[in-house]
């Protein structure tokens, strides 16, 4: 679940550590549907997922790593991620069989500092604990410059390439331009950038002529920023949420908001009300809501997206 | 001031006595039905968790009948239930309704203790102080009535004659002003509980466990009186917990709910390392316990989509079949229906029959 936002952390880590990195198969059909057959019926669609990913390793690896977020913040008061995240590796213990030994990673900023967390992960894969410090080091560089591209205004795999193959990561230019439409996407990276589950939803964009703009291109400070004007929220993750809808609604030269996200998430239920009812003011860009689950069709999302698009280039025409 | 406040279980009870002694008129919206459920759901997000939908049906109906305050808990947890009082009221105040929230946790003590400032005559710590003890008195009368109905019910003669007592007891209580009055309802309330015909038992009565979302659990209109349901059926359910610890248990002052809570944690613990913040260090240590003290079965309820319990959901087979003890799941939601419950219920109670039958001959 936390791939696209802390891999190249997880990877240095433990390649630093000695060992080989296996990753699952990108998401697919026969993946999704072996997760949704070994998980609760309604939970989540990215837990689901993760549950496909885990059953498509188990086989091929001599170890599997599960990372537990638990907090990553430091902040006066108590934040969290979501539940699903800190309870992940329960679940997985839990309910499959005949899993490989599992390394947990624990990511608990309030209560103990990442360098703990390195010392034994190093520990687990027989590493010397005295490189551990050395390796979180580098580690934190490595996902330094990743989040940098990310900032610049690349998707996760084109800046995973510039950071691990030095590869120029052929970026066509995001710039605001006049004529393009521009569409910002809100919701859990999970989501949005996994192939399968949100349809390409991207580069759907793309072909249809409108221009993404990804969350991740807004700076942590102008979030902070923007979150400010409202009541404290304890999920730190969908604090970037809101904090990125409400720099996006509140923009003029962004054209129109697509809130994404997944069916059953808990958190972003609350959210997107939130959104909606808090952030939204007559002047804002339109927004769309876009839920996403293991049944959503292809044709669905495509024929929303187009209307989406349409109705916006309408508007504009008629100004 | 008129305030008002959603359902849980009895707490109208002690909460009424609380807000009265404070000087502001109570409006309790009659107990939530499928109606109200409808109307919370038509106004909530989508796949928000049940407690949410019915909540803000609660609400609806208490604006409805003139409330012009609305209370509500809030905080900052990992659970959605922290924001339930922010985005109800909100989704209220856009439909139109217009009246004062008091959102104790996110306003802090002081602004609660101060709202009641222009209600009060005479010393407004005073007042609190009397609230306060009307309050524990009524929450521990409610935890007595409710704990004898649920030894009385599997022993009845007569079919629903100890639900009748206990709602005569509890409205008692309800109604008494003072606390000279509120001991006098306790005993009145506990003469018509020791009035109800019990009849011999030949086999001792299964012992199930009720546990998971606190208020699928403590919420009779959400878990279609499950308790009640189950001791008609010559069953004895032990709900793990109650609306008394619920009160209480944020108060901090009453000790023995503490260290049950740190021991739950405890035992929980090789399950589930982390605090989810719900209820899950109930569910699977309540589900061990059981398991140890010789219960014949585990209901399971959780509201669909609830975050915490879905986790507990995952890991709950595991322990089944590590402690051999049969648990039944059951996921609640706007369009769960009674004779679904029963039916699962029956079967349920076959089952463990059977488990029973099979261990005494073996």
């Amino acid at each position: 679940m936390s791939y696209y936002r802390y891999f190249p952390l997880w990877k240095t880590l433990l390649e630093g550590s000695g060992a080989e990195v296996v990753l699952s198969r990108r998401t697919g059909k026969s993946l999704l549907e072996n997760g949704v057959r070994h998980c609760v019926d309604d939970i989540c669609v990215p837990v689901k997922l993760y549950y496909g990913h885990v059953l498509d390793l188990k086989d091929r690896v001599d170890s599997l790593f599960v990372s537990r977020v638990v907090s990553v913040e430091k902040a006066d008061c108590d934040t969290y991620t979501c539940p699903k995240l800190i309870g992940l590796p329960d679940m997985i213990k839990s309910s499959l069989e005949g899993l490989p030994p599992m390394i947990e990673f624990v990511v608990d900023i309030q209560n103990m500092s990442l360098k703990t967390s390195a010392k034994k992960l190093a520990k687990d894969l027989g590493a010397r604990a005295g490189t551990a410090r050395k390796i979180l080091s580098r580690s934190l560089d490595v996902q330094a410059r990743y989040e940098a591209e990310l900032l610049r205004g690349l998707t996760p795999e084109q800046a995973m390439e510039k950071v691990f193959e030095g590869g120029n990561g052929e970026h066509e230019g995001a710039a605001v331009g006049e004529r393009n439409v521009n569409i910002a996407l809100v919701g859990h990276e999970y989501l949005i950038h996994d192939p399968f589950i949100s349809h390409n939803l991207p580069r759907k964009l793309k072909s249809l002529g409108a221009n993404p703009i990804l969350m991740s291109e807004v700076p942590q400070e102008v979030l902070e920023k923007e979150l400010c004007r409202y009541p404290e929220i304890s999920w730190s993750y969908e604090k970037e949420l809101l904090g990125a809808a409400s720099y996006f609604l509140g923009r003029d030269d962004i054209d129109g908001v697509m809130l994404i996200i997944g069916f059953a998430c808990g958190p972003d239920s609350i959210i997107g009300e939130i959104i909606n009812r808090e952030v939204r003011t007559p002047l804002s860009p339109p927004l769309t809501t876009l839920v996403l689950d293991e049944h959503t069709g292809e044709a669905g999302v495509a024929t929303r997206i187009e209307a989406f698009v349409d109705l916006i280039r309408h508007a504009r025409e008629r100004q | 001031m008129k305030v008002s406040f959603p359902h849980m279980g009895n707490a109208y009870i002690p909460l009424s006595a609380l807000l009265s002694n404070l000087g502001a008129e109570v409006i309790v919206p009659p107990r939530p039905t499928s109606k109200t459920i409808d109307a919370g759901a038509l106004h909530a997000p989508e796949f928000v968790c049940l407690p949410f939908k019915v909540n803000l049906g609660d609400n609806l109906r208490a604006l409805q009948m003139g409330a012009d305050t609305l209370a509500m808990v809030s905080g900052m947890w990992a659970c959605r239930f922290g924001y339930y009082g922010r985005v109800q009221h909100r989704i209220l105040r856009d439909a139109g309704f217009e009246f004062e929230s008091i959102l104790l946790g996110r306003e802090g003590v002081g602004a609660v203790y101060n709202k009641f400032r222009d209600t009060v005559d005479g010393n407004l710590t005073l007042s609190w102080l009397r609230a306060f003890r009307a309050f524990k008195r009524k929450a521990e009368a409610m935890d007595a009535i409710e704990k004898s109905a649920r030894e009385k019910r599997p022993y009845e003669r007569d079919r629903g004659s100890t639900s009748a007592a206990m709602d005569e007891g509890l409205r008692l209580v309800h109604e008494a002003r003072g606390l000279k009055e509120a001991d006098r309802a306790l005993d009145g309330a506990r003469e018509l509980l020791d009035g109800v015909e019990l009849e011999d038992v030949m086999e001792p009565p299964l012992k199930v466990a009720v546990l998971g979302e606190i208020y699928a659990v403590l919420e009779p209109s959400l878990n279609f009186d499950i308790e009640r349901r189950l001791g008609e059926m010559g069953i004895m359910p032990f709900p793990v917990m109650s609306v008394y610890k619920w009160l209480f248990r944020p108060l901090k002052t009453d000790p023995s709910i503490l260290i049950e809570e740190r021991r739950a944690r405890r035992t929980a613990r090789p399950y589930i390392a982390y605090v989810l913040g719900g209820e899950e260090h109930q569910t699977i240590s309540g589900t061990i316990n059981a398991a140890r003290n010789g219960y014949d079965g585990v209901i399971h309820l959780y509201p669909f989509t609830c975050m915490p319990e879905n986790i507990c959901r995952a890991i709950l087979p595991r322990l089944e079949s590590d402690f051999n003890i049969p648990i039944l799941n059951l996921c609640l939601d706007e369009h769960a229906s009674p004779t679904g419950m029963t039916t699962r219920l029956e079967a349920f109670v076959d089952l463990m029959l059977q488990r029973r039958r099979s261990r005494s001959k073996g």
